[in-house]
């Protein structure tokens, strides 16, 4: 492995993705202080454009870094420089992810913020934001791992469709359940066991989801 | 000594393929061997879809044989992958350039991974090839897109050059700008060229030895002057009677009434000698052109005969 070569391959795709990096990260703050916002309907707005957000840039970013490079035929040129196979997956997983994670942390994070400094925030609902913005990196990497395997912006738009699908699932279930119930309007931060679960679930989905992206991709035998 | 020897010979060819073979779907390249040596230049030759891509990509790891194996400049390019491409260039009809980035980006982004780049013969093949740094990609032409690639692989000042196609599809005044620059690379003598090409004319212009390739099989590898040597046209007339020698490499091309034109890849002087004494009168010897023999190679490959 050459750290290096990863470096520059990194550093490159991030340059490339420059201009729709700083748009997504705008959206995302532009997001969260719609959600802050005193008008519910703002606020609503606010919550639809951060999971637009989310799932745009996750799927724009894998077809812009990952599938473009094979359908455009720049991959040759990369794959003709000094770098071995396990150099450039580890490069374009990186750059992927970070590209992905960048607007998705601002997210996270601020909204958690948000929630504990806004004086008329329901702090009992800060459960629940880990347990949506998990559901949303793992739908992500899920996103992630068929584009490595299938190269196929068709089937990966089609899982991405069914992980849109079962975001509004899972966030109807979630916060019907009565122990999620009880928490979410108090003024304490509680962790039903429901919410621990899931995380946990989420948590372990995300690490399987990146080492198959990982594995498949470090073992594809005909690149160009 | 005798390890000596051995490191040396080894050292000396820069490219090797023993018994490569890979399948797809609908074509398969079948116990391709294949060895260059050092500072010569090499043409492989062979209709669309022979399997000329295919082998330079086997020979750049990019394509995984299913078996056979491969080394390049005396390292397995199975498990030294990274370090045998820092001494290659590789070329490709199909290879694009990141379209909305200007040439100038390129260049810094190889540079970045080749300590070996040279700035100032990359500026020298700016102006011989009329680029500009500031010209972004997707405005470029296509033949100023290759003289753009093949100054990313020139400058880094690689041992060895992989050229698939350069020249398909460019323009004369283009083609003649690319293989005078790759003529003046091939005067450095520890340079290695290979080239390939559907063309024979481009072919003939700069290589010292050439393999044909078709349908997944080598027919046939020899210098250049070799197969210039060998191959010959013979008219010939005789009686309705007369029968073609069974002399090895020898067929018949064609008849009209009692001539017959004859084409052998094993020409001697003691083959017209036979000739004459089958009965036959010699018209006239000619020398063919490499796309003749290129063409008459891969027919009697086809037909199983060489």
């Amino acid at each position: 492995m050459n750290l290096q070569a990863i470096k520059i391959l990194f550093l490159k795709d991030l340059f490339l993705c420059r201009r729709y990096l700083f748009g997504y990260s705008a959206a995302a703050l532009a997001s969260v202080l719609f959600t802050v916002a005193p008008d519910p309907t703002i606020s609503y707005i606010g919550f639809l454009l951060m999971i637009t957000v989310a799932i745009a840039s996750g799927i724009h970013m894998i077809g812009v870094l990952l599938l473009g490079e094979a359908i455009d035929q720049t991959r040759l040129f990369v794959m003709s420089l000094p770098v071995s196979l396990l150099d450039y997956s580890i490069g374009k997983i990186s750059v992927v992810l970070a590209t992905y994670l960048i607007p998705w942390s601002t997210m996270f994070a601020l909204t958690l913020i948000g929630t504990f400094v806004l004086p008329d925030a329901q702090v009992g609902k800060v459960v629940l934001i880990p347990a949506i913005f998990l559901f949303l990196f793992a739908s992500f990497l899920l996103q992630l791992a068929v584009a490595v395997v299938s190269e196929s912006i068709g089937i990966t738009i089609c899982v991405m469709v069914a992980g849109n699908v079962l975001l509004n699932v899972f966030l109807m279930k979630i916060t019907a359940l009565p122990e999620v119930k009880a928490v979410m309007n108090g003024d304490q931060v509680l962790w039903p066991s429901a919410i621990v679960w899931t995380i946990g679930v989420e948590l372990l989905f995300i690490v399987v989801a990146l080492a198959v992206s990982f594995w498949y991709q470090t073992r594809t035998r005909d690149l160009v | 000594m005798t390890t000596d020897v051995l490191k040396s010979d080894v050292a000396q060819v820069a490219i090797s393929l023993r018994g490569i073979s890979k399948k797809y779907k609908h074509f398969e390249l079948k116990n391709v061997s294949f060895e260059m040596e050092q500072g010569t230049v090499a043409g492989l030759i062979g209709p669309n879809g022979a399997g000329k891509s295919t082998c330079m990509r086997i020979m750049m790891g990019l394509v995984q044989p299913e078996k056979g194996e491969v080394s390049v400049l005396g390292q397995k390019i199975s498990s030294h992958e990274a370090q045998a491409k820092q001494e290659i260039g590789f070329f490709s009809d199909d290879m694009r350039l990141y379209k909305p980035e200007a040439l100038g980006w390129h260049m810094q982004f190889v540079r970045s991974l080749f300590p070996t780049w040279d700035d100032v013969y990359a500026k020298q093949l700016l102006q011989r090839f009329g680029l500009l740094e500031e010209q972004q990609i997707k405005g470029l032409s296509h033949g100023q897109r290759v003289k753009a690639m093949l100054l990313l692989i020139l400058a880094r000042k690689p041992k060895l050059l992989i050229l698939d196609e350069p020249t398909n599809g460019l323009d004369p005044v283009a083609k003649h700008e690319i293989l005078s620059e790759l003529m003046r690379v091939v005067e450095d003598d520890q340079r290695t060229i290979l080239f390939s090409s559907h063309n024979t004319q481009d072919v003939e212009k700069i290589c010292d030895s050439i393999t044909f390739i078709d349908r997944g099989v080598v027919v046939g590898s020899r210098p250049r002057d070799e197969f210039l040597e060998r191959w010959r046209r013979i008219r010939v007339t005789a009686d309705e009677g007369w029968r073609l020698p069974a002399l090895p490499g020898l067929k018949l091309d064609s008849q009209l009434r009692s001539l017959r034109v004859l084409i052998t890849d094993r020409f001697t002087d003691e083959l017209r000698g036979q000739l004459l004494n089958s009965g036959a009168q010699i018209e006239s010897i000619e020398t063919m052109s490499l796309e003749e023999i290129f063409v008459n190679a891969v027919m009697r490959g086809r037909e199983g005969d060489m």
